[in-house]
């Protein structure tokens, strides 16, 4: 039989297992580190000319709850998401035991151990666990996809639903993974102990359990410290329905028992730790050997097994790092790159009016690409997608019932906007609450890659449905201000952030929230559409070196030249929006 | 050249490769093509991305390991190789490379920092540096000074990476419209690694 093999990420491997399964509907909403499976399904749909039907959510929960209709209708569905979208898919999850599928139904969670690209880590194991749904868990892009696989025939024979839980480590690897023609995967999912070691468990004065991307690194640690072939390295690869009493796991029970500790290794919660219990047994996180939170690199977990290893006396083998290195460095200015918004980016327009307009306001952000509006004092909170907007709500009733008006600006984006802004601002209309929303309208999930909102109409096939304007929801709210402006006229924005404060100060008749649409695409998506605003940008001519844009501005296109105590632009970067022309106070 | 060759007669059994470089420039797709290459060996390999941010002008470090390797990330001081795509974030990613490995870098500089260079002799690491940017320049094709690096590179033949096979896999991999610039700017990369090995 023909068998081939493709580099690719983790993600496009779990939409290869998924596809080659016959997947039928496949539902998500973006998020780092899980975007790209989407995408994939539709990709490999497409090459295998299938009819799988694929589609952008407005929200995690409407994707599950689309997966689960078709499930239940007796299709082969999954739904995709980050860890944090867990949380908003979450009501349907209580309700499992007694769903009753005809299909099958995977969801896909893909968790940010660091976290790298989220506001907080979050292990999902743990609410599979608690709320008793089977989950798998893949250790490298070529297991992810036979992972995929096993799993939805799995829920399909089983009726169940199953998660499949990722991390970013295994999403975003790359590596050559194996390609079978539709239905005809050979999957052979491993569990247990897969390292030769020498002879029997009984008596072994450590073993390790591990999972995932963690089973993968603590192995390839082993091995340069010799002992791949020494230490026992037991690898768990589902749980099924938040047991390990089942005949597929009891394997674990069993080689507790049989070695002298265990250490588990685990991201990022003490899930299997839990599962295991045996005090006094098992080393892990709550007995302080594996740090409580973070990424469990390469690094760490060298550290952790060194430490462990000495201290259990088994051998001393603890790495020793060269600090020189740093010693050496220690004199040399390292160029710090922070994130920051890009070159031209319509966002740093608007959150340099808002400051300009009201630098005393309190100003709760959101999630995207403009929360590192913080960096320019714009954000001050961000705590989950379309909080910004009730988090306003709550400082307005304070403040208002202490006697004061404070400017209260908050800011959301497009796409997280129709994801759980509307609700909000519809609430906040109800109850009249005097604040200022801007919604950042960029034409785009910029922060995920670019995906299509509902605005555009676009589907995730490219095709073109009927928009849904921004403007229009807002409108139909009953909210009375209601400004659309683009951000890069600057003067303009300013004067419609203080007509919004008068307003809501003045009017009190009329329904607040006021509502400005700041709206200009992304630079990354307009890139070559369209002409740049200015031919020149004669910021270096007239500086003066006061250092103004540098300080509240903060374009990446523009570096402050220390000899000449002067700007210098970097064409490379710039835009030629000219925003900065509106800060710079010589011009 | 002769005591890279030294420290490189033998290619490892395993060899783990950091790409370091800042958004936007190349970083990604040198690690691609470096994995296709060792793919097409016949080597398995793995490599993982932090690419967070790296749209947004922000530092991008890719780990590359080939042959048997279960993960995709490096070690501290495990790195047979540091190609550094830009001058800071090679000084950033020092702590990545073992003893006796090879680091080369863009950079319109002739020397490194004393402190480092005193570092690195005492780590018998041996580096390079090479103008990628002005080479790319040169050729047209600002963007593709990561190409420069990668033909520098394959003039070392360490393991699956000789010229042949690299040049083979960007002519592969590289978006059609794009090869042959890139190709140019990959050779002329690997002609300075020549002539300085003549120097030598
Ligand atoms: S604000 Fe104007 S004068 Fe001040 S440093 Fe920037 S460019 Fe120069
Ligand atoms: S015109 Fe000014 S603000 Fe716009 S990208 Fe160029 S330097 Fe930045």
């Amino acid at each position: 039989m023909e068998r081939k093999k493709e580099v690719m990420i983790g993600n496009y491997a779990i939409a290869r297992g998924l596809v080659e399964a016959g997947i039928d509907l496949a539902a998500a909403y973006p998020g780092t580190p899980s975007s790209e499976i989407l995408p994939g399904i539709i990709e490999f749909n497409k090459r295998e000319k299938g009819s799988t039907y694929a589609e952008w959510s407005v929200n995690e929960r409407c994707a599950l709850e689309v997966a689960i209709g078709a499930a239940m209708i007796g299709k082969k569905s999954a739904c995709m998401m980050k860890q944090v979208g867990l949380n908003v898919a979450f009501p349907p999850l209580p309700s499992f035991d007694e769903l009753k599928i005809r299909g099958g139904l995977v969801m896909v969670v893909c968790d940010d151990p660091g976290p790298q690209s989220s506001q907080t880590e979050q292990d999902t194991r743990l609410i599979s666990v608690l709320m008793d749904i089977a989950y798998f868990e893949p250790s490298s892009p070529d297991e992810a996809a036979d992972i995929a696989y096993y799993a939805m025939n799995y829920s399909y024979e089983h009726k169940l639903p199953v998660i499949i839980r990722s991390t970013h480590r295994v999403s975003h690897a790359r590596q050559a993974v194996s390609i079978f023609p539709k239905g005809k995967r050979i999957v052979d999912l491993k569990e247990g102990v897969l390292n030769k070691t020498n002879g029997n468990l009984e008596g072994s004065k450590l073993g390790i359990v591990s999972s995932g991307m963690t089973y993968s690194t603590t192995l390839d640690v082993l091995k340069e410290m010799g002992l791949d072939n020494i230490i026992p390295v037991f690898k768990v690869t589902s749980i099924m329905k938040g047991k390990i009493s089942g005949d597929k796991n009891k394997g674990i029970i069993e080689f507790v028992d049989k070695v002298e500790h265990v250490l588990v290794l685990e991201e990022t919660d003490a899930v299997l730790e839990l599962l295991i219990g045996k005090n006094g047994k098992v080393l892990g996180r709550n007995t302080g050997h594996v740090p409580s939170a973070g990424e469990l690199t390469y690094n760490v977990i060298r550290d952790i097994l060194g430490d462990v290893l000495e201290s259990l006396k088994i051998t001393k083998k603890k790495f020793f790092y060269d600090y020189e290195i740093e010693d050496a460095t220690k004199e040399i200015h390292i160029v710090q790159r922070p994130p920051k918004l890009c070159a031209g980016c319509p966002h740093r327009a608007t959150f340099y009016a808002m400051k300009e307009a009201f630098p005393e306001a309190v100003f709760p952000g959101d999630i995207g690409c403009y929360t590192l509006g913080t960096s320019l004092g714009a954000v001050d909170t961000c705590i989950d997608m379309g909080g910004g907007i009730n988090i306003a709500s709550g400082f307005y009733d304070a403040y208002n019932q202490d006697g004061a008006l404070i400017p209260i600006i908050a800011t959301i984006g497009d796409s997280t906007f129709f994801h759980a802004g509307i609700t909000p601002l519809y609430d906040a209309v109800k109850k009249n609450k005097r604040f200022m929303l801007i919604i950042m309208d960029n034409g785009t999930t910029a922060m995920t890659g670019m995906q299509p909102t509902p605005q555009t109409g676009i589907t995730a096939q490219g095709e073109l449905n009927k928009p849904i304007l921004i403007e229009d929801m807002v409108s139909s709210l009953g909210i009375d201000f209601l400004k659309v402006v683009d951000p890069y006229d600057v003067p303009l924005m300013i004067n419609t952030i203080k007509d919004a404060y008068n307003f809501l100060s003045l009017e009190i008749k009329k329904a607040a929230p006021a509502v400005i649409i700041a709206r200009r695409e992304c630079v990354l998506s307009s890139r070559g559409k369209e002409k740049p605003k200015y031919e020149e940008i004669p910021l270096e001519k007239t500086c003066i070196g006061c250092r103004t844009c540098i300080d509240y501005f903060g374009c990446p296109a523009i570096q402050f030249d220390d000899d000449k105590n002067q700007v210098i632009i970097d064409e490379g970067l710039c835009t030629k929006c000219g925003v900065c022309l509106f800060v710079c106070p010589m011009i | 050249m002769n005591k890279t060759k030294r420290i490189f007669e033998q290619t490892p059994e395993t060899m783990e490769i950091i790409c370091a470089g800042i958004g936007g420039r190349g970083v990604l797709l040198a690690s691609t093509l470096l994995i296709e290459c060792a793919v097409d060996a016949d080597l398995s390999a793995i490599a993982s991305d932090e690419y967070g941010m790296s749209q947004r002008g922000g530092s991008v470090v890719s780990h590359v390991k080939i042959g048997d390797a279960k993960s995709p990330v490096v070690g501290r001081e495990n790195a047979h190789v540091l190609l550094a795509f830009e001058e800071s974030e090679f000084y950033r990613n020092l702590t990545f490379i073992r003893r006796g490995g090879l680091a080369i870098i863009n950079s319109r500089n002739t020397s490194i920092f004393e402190s480092v260079d005193k570092v690195l002799k005492k780590r018998n690491i041996a580096y390079f540096l090479i103008d990628g940017d002005k080479i790319a320049k040169e050729k047209g094709m600002i963007q593709a000074s990561n190409m420069a690096i990668l033909g520098f590179f394959s003039a070392f033949s360490i393991g699956p990476y000789n010229h042949d096979a690299l040049r083979h896999t960007i002519e592969k991999k590289v978006k059609e419209s794009l090869v042959l610039k890139n190709i140019e700017v990959f050779e002329e990369g690997f002609l300075k690694a020549v002539s300085l090995s003549k120097n030598l």
